[in-house]
């Protein structure tokens, strides 16, 4: 019974989407806002749940004294802080809109976050090097393709090209735009369609129940 | 001499002003109106709208090339549920337009007749003729996405078929997938090494068929690393989702026998924010130096920074995603990444059971059918021969 109940209503409410995506009618699009709402509905409450089991990981952490452990006490700080203010600011007229909250997550949290993007840009090259390196003739193939690429759309490459050969000024660039344009986006294309050939596949299975492994596997 | 400017310049003069106001007047008169008006019932809506469509006036600045006097800059919409009027004017647009899609409070609303007015510079207007009763109504079927219905039930017959087959016991041969294969090896070092397993969902949402994909795929990691008593940890991204590999990884430990081995301290919520989840789960990663990782699911940004991490740890590394703009992230820094369709194959090729066996032959075949297609549509391009393509392109 545990089961069975999910079984039956993944069927009928995967049907009932499928043949609702064909039906433009108001009854149709009505019927969609209300299940994504009840969506909606679930969020706050798995997030209580999701919120004790990061309080109960890090209160562990410092009661074992784990290895970072003082990391764990700046947790429930900014836990503690951003809801505290975040509540007695929400009961004012302004709302949780400017003020502290939002200064502190401007002021914190966004330049924390753009610290971590910006990492990416060395973990690219140290990515880049272990990728280019021309070992094989496929590692070569991506070696010449990248530097043709870089050279095609760092602006110095049409300059150092036009002093090269007066013919056809913009080479570089066009080079560029020819492999994005049709290995590159053929490829991605072959991805893109075998990607949605395995999510209706995916889709089919779950619907028909021959799919459980999302349930905890089993039988 | 005054005289005779008198006798002859004055009616000369008089006679020039009349004819340059006669031209003046006949050239700033009324603009000629819009024409072949036309009002409908816009198809495949919700029935919240009215399409007007017209064709420019002879007197349209666009209408380059039209013999007129190119001075109506836009026209005004108007509509009354009565012919006879009065219309009330809905919306004004500039010149060149030549449809307007008419939702305003359509719903329960009567059938409407419209006009389209014609308007020039010197505000001059000139009305089309009525068109209607046109009513606002809803469909039961788009028929615009006929194309997209039939190539989805022609795949899944295929999939039903083969299923069906599957069932009867047929068995099909399914090729090797490396990223699979190295499952149990990546298991069994960290097993030997005793150091844990770290399996990530990415940051889809429980809606996310790619975050479905990669429940199932952790269910059958869960049951291996419960036979073996590898730890396995689970930092998750979304609330839902860590509610749901809550019950996958203990009911996986329960189909393995060891539901004593599970324990819910291993699968735990960090945030819902980007890059303080790479942050956490880089942390994770150099403190406990986990001997395998698993990036299963959808990925943005912090892929790279997420495996770049775990290749630095020396740890095993199977990506598998359905974010295309990731994988090259991916398989740069990763041992084993699964491309497109083999993150939805996973499942039926690590449980080995036949029925989803038989969909994953029938997905090959779907492959192969696409394939097909482009190489005839390519061939009948060649020859002028469009139908394929256009098939294609309205079912995009």
């Amino acid at each position: 019974m545990r089961r069975q109940v999910p079984l039956v209503l993944c069927f009928l409410f995967g049907i009932t989407m499928t043949i609702q995506y064909y039906v433009p009618s108001r009854f149709s699009e009505d019927l969609k806002s209300e299940v994504l709402n009840w969506g909606l509905i679930i969020g706050p409450f798995a997030l209580v749940l999701a919120i004790a089991t990061l309080v109960r990981l890090h209160y562990t952490r410092i009661q074992r004294r784990s290895e970072n452990w003082p990391y764990s006490i700046v947790v429930f700080v900014g836990l503690i802080v951003m809801a505290v203010v975040g509540t007695v600011q929400g009961f004012t007229s302004q709302g949780i809109s400017g003020g502290p909250f939002e200064w502190i997550f401007n002021n914190i949290q966004v330049p924390m976050d753009a610290t971590m993007f910006a990492l990416l840009a060395f973990f690219i090259a140290s990515a880049a090097y272990r990728a280019f390196r021309a070992r094989t003739l496929e590692a070569t193939l991506l070696l010449v393709a990248a530097l043709l690429v870089m050279f095609g759309n760092a602006p110095i490459g049409d300059l150092i090209w036009q002093k090269i050969s007066p013919v056809r000024p913009n080479l570089p660039s066009e080079v560029r735009q020819w492999i994005l344009d049709n290995p590159n986006l053929s490829s991605r294309r072959a991805i893109i369609m075998g990607i949605s050939l395995g999510a209706i596949s995916q889709s089919l299975r779950i619907i028909l129940g021959i799919e459980r492994s999302y349930l905890g596997g089993g039988e | 001499m005054i005289q005779r400017f008198r006798d002859v310049g004055l009616p000369i003069g008089l006679a020039l002003c009349w004819i340059i106001l006669f031209s003046a007047s006949t050239a700033w008169g009324q603009p000629a109106p819009p024409t072949h008006v036309e009002a409908v019932d816009t198809p495949n809506d919700t029935g919240n709208s009215i399409t007007v469509r017209w064709q420019i006036s002879p007197d349209d600045k666009a209408g380059a090339g039209v013999d007129g006097k190119m001075n109506v800059v836009g026209y005004h919409i108007l509509r009354s549920d009565d012919p006879a009027g009065p219309f009330q004017l809905l919306q004004e647009v500039a010149g060149g337009i030549t449809e307007f899609r008419d939702d305003d409070g359509m719903a329960g609303s009567p059938a409407y007749y419209y006009r389209v007015r014609a308007v020039d510079g010197a505000g001059e207007t000139a009305d089309s003729e009525t068109v209607g009763p046109v009513k606002a109504t809803s469909e039961w079927f788009h028929t615009g996405k006929v194309y997209i219905l039939i190539a989805v039930l022609l795949y899944s017959a295929i999939l039903v078929y083969c299923i069906y087959h599957a069932r009867r016991g047929r068995e099909f041969f399914v090729r090797r997938i490396a990223g699979l294969e190295a499952v149990d090896e990546a298991i069994g070092r960290a097993t030997e090494m005793g150091r844990p397993i770290l399996y990530t969902l990415g940051l889809g949402g429980i809606s996310n068929i790619a975050t479905i994909a990669s429940l199932n795929i952790l269910g059958e990691v869960a049951k291996r690393t419960a036979e073996y008593e590898t730890p396995l940890r689970v930092p998750c991204y979304d609330p839902i989702v860590m509610n749901v590999v809550r019950e996958v990884v203990r009911s996986s430990y329960s189909d393995a026998g060891r539901p004593d081995a599970y324990s819910e301290d291993n699968v735990f919520f960090i945030t819902d924010s980007q890059f303080a989840y790479a942050a956490a789960v880089d942390g994770i990663m150099i403190r406990e130096k986990p001997a395998a990782i698993f990036y299963q699911g959808h990925f943005y940004a912090e892929s790279l920074i997420l495996a770049e991490t775990g290749n630095s740890v020396g740890a095993i590394q199977i990506a598998g995603t359905d974010s295309d703009a990731q994988l090259p992230f991916f398989i740069t820094a990763c041992d084993y990444t699964l491309i497109g369709e083999e993150l939805f194959a996973a499942s039926a090729y690590l449980s080995r059971e036949p029925l989803i066996m038989g969909s994953l032959k029938g997905q090959d075949y779907g492959k192969a059918l696409v394939l097909a297609a482009l190489l005839v549509g390519t061939v009948l391009e060649i020859f002028g021969v469009h139908w394929v393509s256009t098939f294609f392109q309205a079912a995009s």
